[in-house]
């Protein structure tokens, strides 16, 4: 009851402010249009990289959602998720969750603790533009993306005015999201401000599969219904962002990103203890700050950035002890805080050969106790990188391009990072490229890996990986259509692939015992245009991902040599369909996944089964303009066939729900 | 055009019409075969995956049945198995983190029923047909419940308000008259005393750090082994060892230390109770006449410092043993057969995390 009050609160307040804005409108008045990002494909600084680019039609489709629900549903990334709000981790050409770098604006939002994001956390409303490079493209960045990074940016629009939004979505499961944004300036400054606001109680319901009850009457065992319990979440936060631009040649930027996120984690479905037990919850504090100065001059360019995140994550598991009330068992804080600073100078010369060199100095430091038995750790590490590039493109039929990098962490110097790619124009007239790479790569292990008490290991060597891969890539601008295709094959070999197991020590002990070879096939396709009246715009990829683990075997009986890691498909896909028509639009997007093994040895079991998952949701909206002020209304209906399902064991994931979206835009 | 449209449309919807039905892959199926001498093999799981199971081995015949709880139920065991007891023709098999014990008849694998509302339990101890002790992790107390009923029908507050930790929360419990003794293993150091005819706690006996595993012997002497905490843990850190205390007098009588960073457990009997074996790396064995260390009785195959033995039982009839192997924790694991004289007899795999078993 509260927290509908409170979600009610804001809206009103959301609600009255958009109003209000709009009664102040400023007579320049301008609907940014909906555009699909186009990258040139033949270009020396990305030679032999594969990027991909979520256009702003996927973007906006998905504003209400994580980035967990968009990288699942649109990229071949694959998404481990634990249920609906819950923790959803990212599994990218077959990796493990810390394997994916993140960065948002340029600085890297991995957790220094876990290593890796939980993309359940980022919402879809403060990302401009997000760009996805697969495997080793990501030595660009940084070390450490054996499968690849995601990169979310900010942009300013230097033509905008005074411009906003503001979004109100009403859903199944008592769910509310609210999200506003106002971008005012000039040509010289640039602000714009994003609030948001989610919460779901999310309590749907589902046959309980782990709960028997034997009926009286008959004797037969039935399975009750049961309702998602003790898993509601709130998310909101504040993005603010302001740009100036004083002259042609400088550059500079301020952001801001707060957010809070709490929520509670359901028990397991097989759970019969006392109501008022096994209760935990988590909530997580974001804040992240970051200023930038870009320069140029002729061909050259020079970048200063500088960046602070801090991060506070607190744990609590609670159970009811007779006589006393609640008491916590765990009740743990964790606090991270990453600085993190990088100089960068690019170079073009007139005769086609680009350079780029750049440093970065980062420090973390985590400190993490639980209050009630006063265990925990503190870690820091500081971080070096160093890195050269160099390209060359030659007679407009091959790009050159070689990366070097290195970091020293902690003092210690690791390996170099090489990268060799190419980009080879095979035809002429159209855009068709080869392209490949050859590169090495390296993960450091995560400050829990080092520092957990018990079992972290501060022996433990970096993941190591060489790859390459190879790729076509082809697009065509025909009248009123465009499409893109391309066609990637790669090969990864990681050693010293870091897993948690019990040792005899009583204690789990990270250790550098697996070995896997990772090889796939990426295929995307997307076209968008129009055909006659209607507008369409359709995309779809599939990944078939073969990551299998050539650890060493400790003992005879070991079966999980050679086979595929757990919870990663072999096969993964997804098809989306939007079509619009003055003003209507209709949307279907399918993804799908073959079976996901839970045991290394891949056995399968009639108990344990996550069967084939194919999933469909539909949406219909219409816009309207009204003067200057756009008005749209979308209904979106999730899992349209009611399928029952669920991504990880026994955590059952809703039947069909549907969610309601208004947006006013001026 | 927007014929072709639609007629792609068409095409592609084919490819995604509903498959996902639970009941096309959760057929029932009953495959219990009878057999005369036979242990179960509890299955732990992994946390969090709801996937603990129960097995059956087949003593004279040799042969393993999985998964016998769901495949003659239909339903999982649930979350974390922890042991399993039996009592009369019933099989009690604790599950810890669905909170709930679930009964089984022994012969037929049939659910009975369960008895629900627990905390965290552990161990179920008998004090008579319709009287048991539940021990528990969290709960601060242990539960008395009726098990023919299903029913809890009260507790036993076990609080220790004095220490700064989570005290005390309960593992195993061995009985020597009216009295049941249990050992509270998480940053603790105590062996707790219980009078079962008025259901108090009535004295404690220190140990060492943290207390992991118990038997009573035919001597009626007490043996526990400690674990020793772990480096940096803030209740402390320090060589394990095993303990033998006199159960009438509730004093230590003697120590033997191991060294630190060991972490020995799963200590059991053989079926004349005079000798003990228990897990430390390797399978250790220690008459309890000896005064000498205890000896290796199976060495482990494992090299390095991940994996090795996990849980062990002995047969209370021919004092052969059963020691699991949970191999990397994330696939079936396996239980070697040993006779009492050291020559191995069988090697089968069983299901997630074999941890414990019960001799029917």
């Amino acid at each position: 009851m509260m927290n509908r009050k409170i979600s009610l609160i804001i809206f009103l307040t959301f609600l009255s402010t958009a109003v209000f804005t709009q009664g102040i409108r400023d007579s320049v008045f301008r609907v940014p249009p909906v555009t699909v990002t186009t990258v040139t494909i033949f270009d020396k600084e990305e030679a032999g990289m594969k990027e991909s680019v979520v256009d702003s039609v996927t973007i906006l489709e998905k504003i209400n959602l994580s980035l967990s629900d968009l990288l699942s549903e649109n990229t071949p990334v694959f998404i481990k998720d634990h249920g609906r709000g819950s923790l959803a981790t990212a599994s990218f050409r077959g990796t493990a969750p810390s394997h994916t770098q993140v960065s948002w604006n340029g600085i890297n939002i991995n957790s220094p603790m876990a290593g890796m994001v939980d993309f359940s956390l980022i919402p879809v409303y403060i990302i401009d533009e997000l760009k996805i490079m697969h495997g080793t493209a990501s030595i660009a960045d940084r070390s450490g993306g054996l499968g690849g990074s995601i990169n979310i940016s900010n942009r300013p629009d230097w033509n905008n005015r005074l411009s906003g939004r503001y979004m109100q979505g009403l859903g199944s499961y008592t769910s509310f999201d609210e999200f506003l944004q106002l971008n005012a300036g000039n040509s010289k400054i640039q602000s714009k401000t994003r609030l948001y606001h989610n919460y779901s109680k999310n309590d749907y319901t589902f046959i309980n599969r782990g709960i028997g009850n034997i009926d009286p009457q008959t004797g037969q065992i039935v399975n009750p219904v049961d309702t998602n319990n003790n898993a509601a979440y709130r998310k909101y936060g504040l993005l603010q962002e302001v740009y100036f631009r004083p002259g042609n040649r400088d550059f500079l930027s301020v952001k801001y990103w707060g957010q809070h996120a709490s929520r509670t984690i359901p028990r397991v479905t097989s759970y019969e203890g006392p109501d008022n037990s096994n209760l935990n919850s988590q909530s997580d504090t974001d804040h992240r700050l970051l200023a930038d100065w870009q320069h140029f001059d002729g061909g050259s360019k020079l970048e200063l950035r500088t960046g602070y995140t801090f991060k506070q994550l607190n744990y609590t598991f609670k159970n009811i002890v007779h006589g006393i009330g609640l008491l916590p068992v765990i009740q743990s804080a964790s606090r991270q805080s990453s600085f993190m600073n990088k100089a960068g100078y690019s170079l073009e010369t007139d005769n086609k050969l680009s350079f780029k060199a750049s440093l970065d100095v980062n420090f973390y430091s985590v400190n993490t106790r639980d209050s009630v038995n006063n265990s925990g750790y503190r870690g820091q590490r500081s971080e070096f990188s160093v890195f050269f590039a160099l390209q060359k493109e030659i007679a407009g039929l091959l790009n050159l391009n070689m990366m070097l990098r290195r970091d020293v962490i902690d003092k210690n110097f690791s390996p170099f990072i090489p990268y060799l790619g190419f980009d080879l124009r095979l035809l002429q007239k159209h855009e068709l490229i080869l392209k490949g790479n050859i590169a090495g790569n390296y993960h450091h292990p995560s400050l829990n890996d080092l520092y957990w008490e018990p079992g972290g290991n501060p022996g433990l060597q970096p993941e190591r990986g060489y790859s390459y891969e190879l790729g076509l890539e082809y697009r065509a601008l025909i009248p009123r259509h465009q499409i893109r295709a391309e066609l990637t094959a790669y090969r990864s070999d990681i050693a010293n692939w870091i897993i948690w197991i019990p040792s005899y020590k009583g204690y789990w002990e990270p250790l550098n015992i697996k070995r896997v070879l990772s090889k796939g096939l990426e295929v995307n396709i997307s076209s968008a245009g129009k055909m006659g009246i209607i507008s369409y715009n359709i995309s779809g990829s599939y990944a078939c991902t073969s990551s299998l683990n050539y650890g060493e075997s400790h003992i005879w009986g070991d079966e999980s040599y050679g086979r595929q890691l757990v919870y990663v498909p072999l096969h993964s896909g997804n098809l989306v369909i939007k079509l619009s028509y003055k003003g209507f639009s209709l949307g279907w997007q399918h993804n799908s996944y073959s079976e996901r093994y839970t045991t290394s040895s891949n056995d399968i079991s009639r108990r344990d089964r996550l069967y084939p998952y194919f999933m469909n949701n539909l949406s219909a909206g219409k816009e309207l303009k009204i003067g200057n002020v756009m008005l749209s209304g979308e209904l979106k209906i999730y899992n349209i066939f009611d399928e029952d399902y669920r991504s990880v064991l026994y955590r059952p994931m809703p039947g069909r729900n549907y969610m309601l979206i208004i947006m006013i835009k001026f | 055009m927007s014929v072709r449209i639609l007629y792609t449309i068409f095409i592609l919807s084919l490819l995604s019409i509903s498959c996902m039905k639970d009941e096309l892959w959760l057929q029932h199926k009953n495959d219990t075969e009878g057999s005369t001498e036979g242990l179960f093999v509890v299955n732990e799981g992994n946390f969090m995956y709801n996937n603990a199971s129960l097995s059956y081995y087949d003593i004279s015949r040799k042969e393993v049945y999985n998964d016998i709880f769901f495949n003659t139920n239909g339903i999982p065991l649930g979350d974390i198995a922890t042991s399993m007891t039996i009592h009369d023709s019933l099989g009690y098999i604790v599950v810890n983190n669905s909170g709930k014990i679930n009964i089984i008849n022994i012969n037929t694998f049939e659910y009975k029923g369960k008895i629900t509302g627990l905390t965290s339990p552990r161990h179920i101890h008998f004090l008579g047909d319709d009287r048991a002790y539940v021990s528990d992790l969290y709960a601060r107390s242990i539960s008395i419940v009726d098990p023919r009923a299903g029913e809890i029908t009260g507790s036993i507050d076990v609080i220790n308000n004095e220490s700064p930790f989570y005290q005390h929360t309960t593992e195993e419990m061995v009985q020597y008259g009216r009295y049941v003794y249990t050992n509270c293993w998480s940053f603790d150091n105590k062996i707790l005393v219980i009078d079962s005819n008025s259901d108090e706690l009535v004295d404690s006996i220190e140990v060492l750090i943290q207390p992991r595993s118990m038997v009573i012997d035919r001597f009626n002497k007490i043996w526990v082994l400690t674990d020793g905490g772990f480096e940096g843990s803030p209740y402390g850190y320090e060589a394990p060892g095993l303990i033998r205390i006199d159960a009438e007098f509730r004093t230590v009588e003697k120590i033997w230390r191991f060294e630190k960073g060991d972490y020995p457990g799963s200590l059991k009997l053989n079926g004349s109770r005079d000798t003990l074996y228990f897990i430390n790396r390797h399978v250790y064995r220690h008459p309890v006449f000896s005064e000498e260390a205890p000896v290796v009785f199976v060495e482990s195959p494992y090299r390095g410092s991940a994996g090795g033995f996990y849980g062990l039982g002995i047969d209370p009839e021919s004092s052969e043993l059963y020691i699991s192997d949970a191999i990397d924790y994330t696939q079936r694991g396996l239980v070697y057969r040993y006779r009492p004289d050291g020559t191995a007899v069988d090697t089968f795999r069983v299901g997630i995390t074999p941890s414990s078993f019960c001799f029917r």
